[in-house]
């Protein structure tokens, strides 16, 4: 195989590990330390809802799914709650059936953008970014997987 | 434009690089006329903070004037001088209207990151990696600040660029120390450094009506600094026994309020502090708590501890048990300027809040390597070093 190739699917490998690290991160922690003592397994994590809290007048969520959650149409189930202290309503959200970890990750996605659009009228923008020369090493190549994935990781 | 970035681990570049864009219809672009470095850019430069790709641009603590505005923005105009907050807060979340403008739900547009870190992910940090949104910095000819409404302060004539300068952060993180550590009339209050935000957290205790400030660090030029325009009193840690000291300058009781501005990489000397150093090269811990770790033990029964200086993840050796024992509140926070910026601006027209001694080296943005290396070595008596982007 020729250099250049050799040296982009490294590069491409580096980025799936920095991707493949953050869905981990949370279980990479030391033993017993910020872990919960039990954790779920795959099917029940994805069973479980997925919830932002949403400073906003509770019936006019309930009255329409807000975008783009509407868009997984019937395969997700919906629930808005008042939430506590007047911190407005819980969004929640679920999928009916088993689905694929990018799935998941794209639902995560959806929720945060919906409480963005509902509070601030957009959703935040951070691409393009004034940069210097972006260097190709492991570490930076890592980090690229890592942001292109954060949007739809986390705990959420 | 000519921009300052991060080009690997203590290396520190001037490129150039494309101009910033208005992304969201709240932006601003601000024509920097001043950033400064800031003691927590250390730990990125470092690498212990590890987000950071390089060709990122460093700063987030400056003043600019408004060359652009997004449609949405309503509160400032172009050619407005304005002081910027470090922290992206939308000010319609729930934690924006508690005023805690650095835990904004939506300022981070990389939340996965931080919330596998911490269980929860704060607000976005303009210039400080990619955990904390991946925005570029303010070492720059020019810089885009989202929420402009929110996160840009217009400042008043008779207040100098570097005066307001450090309103954007190192003033505003001092005072949000003094503040919610709980600062009243009579009480005593223990600083741990006398850099930029020690020197203000100080500063914002006396002004709140504490009856006696003291600030402990090793460098003779800070004290002085401290003695000089802040007017509290100092200790020098390399040849005093803090904990006596505190002790002997307060009736045996300790402070009221302990604040902490130092951070993951505080220095100590003997064995524990070769202890540390070891087990964070290693990796096996991540920040060096030595000043917290004293402030525990200094704080009186029931006092408070306030924690400025940044930590990214995992401390060895804290002394729980003093906490708990003792009955001390520890609390610690990532600015929120938006709160204080207000203020700060009126007590510094009003004189009460001085900062251009902070200023110790002010050069042109090209000699951002030189700037960084000097602050980081403390060399020349560098307090912090500011850029004049437009010079």
């Amino acid at each position: 195989m020729p250099l250049p190739k050799i040296l982009a699917r490294a590069a491409g490998l580096a980025t799936e590990a920095g991707s493949g690290a953050l869905q981990q991160l949370q279980h990479l922690r030391l033993p017993g330390v910020g872990q919960s003592s039990v954790t779920d397994d795959p099917d029940t994590a994805a069973r479980r809802w997925r919830a932002v809290t949403v400073l906003a007048d509770l019936e006019q969520l309930r009255a329409e799914t807000p975008e783009p959650l509407a868009r997984f149409g019937d395969r997700l189930e919906v629930r808005v709650t008042p939430a506590p202290g007047g911190r407005g309503a819980e969004l929640a959200a679920r999928f009916r059936s088993p689905v694929t970890e990018e799935e998941l990750g794209e639902l995560r996605s959806a929720l945060r953008e919906a409480k963005q659009r509902i509070e601030t009228g957009e959703v935040l923008r951070n691409e393009p970014q004034p940069h210097g020369h972006r260097k190709q090493t492991p570490q930076g190549e890592a980090l690229d997987g890592m942001v292109e994935r954060a949007p739809k990781e986390g705990v959420l | 434009m000519k921009a300052a970035t991060w080009t690997g681990v203590n290396e520190v570049s001037v490129e150039e690089v494309p101009e910033p864009q208005l992304l969201n219809d709240h932006d601003v672009i601000l024509k920097v006329k001043q950033s400064v470095t800031c003691g927590s850019d250390l730990h990125l430069l470092g690498g212990y903070i590890p987000f950071m790709r390089a060709g990122d641009v460093l700063g987030h603590e400056f003043i600019g004037e408004i060359v652009e505005a997004g449609p949405a923005v309503r509160h400032r105009k172009v050619g407005d001088r304005v002081v910027g907050a470090p922290f992206a807060a939308c000010g319609n979340c729930w934690y924006c209207k508690q005023e805690q403008y650095s835990l904004c739900d939506n300022g981070n547009a990389n939340p996965g990151i931080t919330e596998g870190l911490w269980g929860q992910s704060p607000g976005g940090c303009l210039g400080y990696s990619h955990a904390m949104g991946g925005y570029a910095g303010s070492h720059a000819e020019y810089i885009r600040v989202p929420y402009a409404d929110v996160g840009t302060f217009v400042v008043p004539e008779g207040i100098s660029d570097t005066r307001a300068l450090f309103a954007s952060d190192a003033a505003s993180t001092g005072w949000m120390g003094a503040d919610l550590a709980g600062t009243k009339p009579g009480d005593v209050v223990a600083v741990w450094g006398a850099g930029g935000v020690g020197q203000m957290a100080a500063r914002a205790a006396m002004l709140l009506g504490a009856e006696q400030v003291v600030v402990v660090d090793r460098l003779p030029e800070r004290l002085q600094q401290v003695r000089e325009h802040v007017g509290a009193e100092t200790i020098d840690y390399s040849s005093t026994d803090v904990l006596a000291e505190l002790r002997e300058r307060t009736g045996g009781r300790g402070p009221d309020v302990c604040i902490e501005a130092v951070g993951m990489e505080a220095h100590s000397s003997g064995a524990a502090g070769v202890y540390d150093q070891v087990k964070q090269q290693l990796r096996l811990q991540t920040d060096r708590p030595t000043a917290l770790r004293e402030a525990v033990m200094a704080c009186r029964k029931g006092g408070s501890i306030f924690t400025l200086g940044v930590f990214a993840a995992m401390v060895d050796k804290f002394p729980l048990g003093a906490l708990m024992n003792k009955g001390i509140t520890l609390r610690g926070a990532q600015v929120h300027a938006q709160r204080y910026i207000p203020e700060l601006l009126e007590r510094m027209e009003r004189g009460e809040l001085t900062t251009e001694h902070l200023a110790t080296h002010v050069l042109p943005l090209s000699e951002a390597p030189r700037g960084y290396r000097m602050f980081k070595e403390k060399e020349d008596g560098c307090v912090r070093a500011v850029f004049t982007p437009g010079s």
